[in-house]
């Protein structure tokens, strides 16, 4: 189990780039940042690129429409065959010499992501894309658990909830799913036909979220409070909408697996934001106060380019893995999917509602947990700014304060921790690549209970920030806007809590390079 | 802070050659002497205006030490701009610029915009690398050529507009593809042009604290 990487890192790269090329293509699968949590009870290894190709175009069609004008292939990572192909759009921002493993398979339609959604004309679509991504929650489901399924509702889109940009109808979807009256159509804002929605190409993955957290919302705000119910209502019928045709789930099992059709959080996140932007602009501009956005704000405190970063890193050695196992057969093939399935049950997180001590102790338990990892890695920064959160709190006149400042205040402390905490993972999966004696099993462990201790003082710090907020309801006229704002601070501590998931679910592969 | 493209760009060379302090006096206009090795990747973000249009520059900058090499070649993709950089007083950083460049190359994408850059020109007395030189080899492999000083600040404003104009003229030549996020542009969230009223305030930051009360 001990190897130095540095070779083992080296060729995946001709891949990794290909793909970039194409990331607008892969988008459009719809499917959900954390099916690459890799806990499948089956033990399917993500690792497999193998797939029916015929089956996934169907389920694309079903979402996607086709523009000719603008051909993007949508493929498999095929790295059987490098064989020089260039496709006419791309050839000339491309070396000549470079594999595009998008092109080689002739099987794919050329598709165009078209997100223009003009929400009187064209609500099946918009279900079927709201269907695209919760289909994929519920395979994640069905494979990780319900954890899943919560850390899918709530990643990070909760400001486009917010703000409501890109909801044609969830009363429509609301009605279908859960046969619950409401009353919150006139919230709804139509979507701005959005030019940077369709240059991304995953506009629909946004709006299909927003769906999502729409109908979460409408269903009785359960989500952050544990309210799984409301998402197994989803759940259920989603289920059977999905089992139409495909029975068992085969095709669109198969569908997820695929890791070339993996919508990459950042860039999620990153419309999210921009969306939120967008927004809050347009509010200035209609003289509206600018509301806390997190991701704009998690931005701010870099934690997107780090979490991009990390992608990337992950990413390449996930196609060195890929690789590897390519070239195995037999026993040795089986052993290494093996060490490679022991790797991730070892980094499965377990429910622990340990309280958190004070400061010091904190501390402690997080270097005890950080020093089996044997780099050189501190978490002071982290911890500094949880104590300044909790000074400011201390000090806090609540007289003079608005609930609106003081929401503020927790949303940017809540997205700065959370940043800070991704730029770590980052920061490990480099110093880990680097190591020159790995021990994988004492790093899994080690980010176990990191993560763990992270998302405890993240839950913590939020209940203080709402705890406060609590405080202004006795004497507030407005009792309803307090609400909905301690509200918010629980969702958004559950969005942070699933990018520290995710952002530890992208050091996997690290780790997995580590033990081969 | 809402932009009208958001560019990539990579800074690499050998370490040591001041890649980091250029960062910094690019984002914060300041110089630091002692600067921590830089671990894997850092980053760095200013807003700039070019042709009336806000334009975020997102710097990757990276470690120039061989163990990091691996690492941060997974970190080229999706660069619309590179600064590479030597030390002008330290010939085996100029002599390196081969290889940096054939990385470079061989990672990202071709129409990736490559400034060289011949640090520390404050310290003219401990000069190793002549002006002639980092010029001849620009010309040979077509690069754009400057001289800068993190500590003094010369030209470091320069190589990075300079770099994003290129950028942005390739734009509008339609060399690049600005619907594909692999050439390291990003366009910003529907902005419109009538009215660029936000303040180009510099780089990230969000401070914390203060408090509202
Ligand atoms: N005199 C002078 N020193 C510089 C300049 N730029 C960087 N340095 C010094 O060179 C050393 C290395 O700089 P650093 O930015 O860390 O290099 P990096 O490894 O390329 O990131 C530091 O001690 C700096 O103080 C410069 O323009 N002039
Ligand atoms: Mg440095």
């Amino acid at each position: 189990m001990e190897t130095s990487d540095s070779e083992c890192f080296e060729s995946a790269d001709e891949e990794i780039y290909a793909e970039n090329e194409n990331k607008k293509s892969k988008k459009v699968a719809g499917s959900p940042p954390s099916k690459e949590i890799p806990c499948e009870t089956e033990h399917i290894s993500y690792l497999k690129t193998e797939e029916t190709k015929n089956e996934r175009t169907n389920i694309l069609d079903s979402n996607l429409q086709v523009d000719e004008d603008k051909p993007t292939k949508i493929g498999l990572s095929n790295t059987n065959e490098p064989e020089v192909i260039t496709d006419n759009n791309t050839s000339n921002i491309q070396e000549e010499d470079e594999v595009n493993m998008w092109d080689e398979d002739e099987d794919w339609e050329p598709v165009e992501t078209k997100t223009e959604i003009k929400p009187s004309e064209s609500p099946p679509l918009t279900i079927n894309r709201i269907w695209g991504w919760d289909l994929s929650a519920m395979l994640n489901a069905a494979t990780v658990g319900v954890t899943a399924v919560t850390t899918q509702v709530s990643q990070g889109l909760s400001n486009v909830l917010e703000t409501g940009i890109g909801a044609p109808d969830p009363a429509e979807l609301a009605r279908r799913t859960t046969q619950e009256e409401h009353t919150h159509d006139a919230e709804i804002t139509e979507p701005s036909t959005n030019s940077s929605t369709n240059l991304f190409g995953f506009g629909n993955l946004v709006s299909g979220v927003t769906q999502i957290t729409k109908l979460v919302e409408t269903t009785g705000n359960k989500v952050i409070l544990g309210g799984l119910d409301t998402l197994e209502t989803i759940g259920k019928k989603t289920m059977q909408v999905l089992q139409e045709g495909d029975p068992g789930l085969k095709k669109k099992r198969a569908l997820l697996k695929i890791e070339g059709e993996k919508p990459v959080l950042s860039h999620i996140l990153r419309e999210a934001k921009e969306k939120a932007e967008l927004e809050n602009r347009l509010l200035e501009e209609q003289h509206f106060a600018r509301k806390a956005n997190y991701e704009s704000l998690f931005d701010d405190h870099q934690g997107l380019v780090h979490l991009e970063a990390l992608e990337m890193l992950s990413k390449q050695c996930s196609i060195k893995l890929e690789r590897l196992i390519e070239s195995q057969s037999g026993r040795e093939l089986v052993e290494l999917q093996e060490t490679m399935n022991q790797i991730v049950e070892l980094c499965e997180l377990v429910d622990d509602d340990d309280e958190l001590e004070d400061a010091s102790e904190i501390k402690e338990k997080l270097d005890t947990a950080v020093s089996e990892m044997v780099i050189n890695i501190s978490y002071d920064k982290v911890l500094t700014t949880r104590k300044e959160a909790e000074q400011w709190l201390d000090n806090l006149h609540l007289g003079v304060c608005s609930e609106l400042e003081l929401h503020e205040q927790a949303i940017d402390t809540l997205a700065q921790l959370t940043a800070l905490a991704v730029e770590r993972y980052h920061k490990i999966g480099e110093l880990l690549l680097i190591k020159e004696h790995r021990s994988t099993a004492d790093e899994a462990d080690s980010l176990v209970q990191v993560t763990t201790i992270l998302t405890a003082l993240i839950g913590n710090m939020a209940t203080k920030f709402s705890n406060k907020l609590s405080e202004k309801l006795s004497d507030s006229t407005h009792k309803d806007h307090i609400n909905t704002l301690i509200t918010n601070v629980y969702f958004e501590s559950a969005n942070s809590t699933s990018y520290l998931k995710n952002a530890f679910q992208l050091l996997i592969p690290v780790l997995q390079v580590g033990a081969i | 802070m809402s932009y009208a493209y958001l560019f990539k760009y990579i800074i690499i060379g050998d370490t040591g050659v001041g890649k980091s302090c250029l960062l910094l006096q690019f984002t914060d206009k300041r110089f630091q002497p002692v600067h921590d090795l830089t671990i894997g990747v850092e980053f760095g973000a200013r807003m700039i205006t070019i042709d009336g249009k806000q334009i975020k520059l997102q710097i990757w900058d990276t470690a120039g030490q061989e163990a990091f090499r691996s690492i941060t070649r997974s970190y080229y993709r999706g660069a619309a701009g590179a600064l590479l950089v030597y030390d002008i007083t330290r010939r085996e950083t100029f002599n390196h610029l081969t290889t940096w460049l054939e990385d470079a190359r061989q990672h990202s994408n071709s129409n990736m915009v490559i400034m060289l850059i011949g640090n520390k020109s404050d310290l003219e007395s401990r000069r190793e690398v002549k002006k002639e030189e980092g010029e001849a080899f620009a010309r040979e492999h077509g690069l754009v050529f400057m001289e800068t000083s993190a500590k003094t600040a010369a030209n470091v404003e320069e190589a990075f507009i300079n770099t994003a104009r290129e950028i942005y003229e390739k734009i509008q030549e339609g060399v690049f593809d600005i619907n594909n996020e692999a050439n390291g542009i990003k366009i910003g969230p529907q902005h419109s042009p009538t009215n660029p009223s936000l303040p180009g305030t510099g780089g990230q930051g969000g401070s914390q604290g203060g408090g509202c009360c």
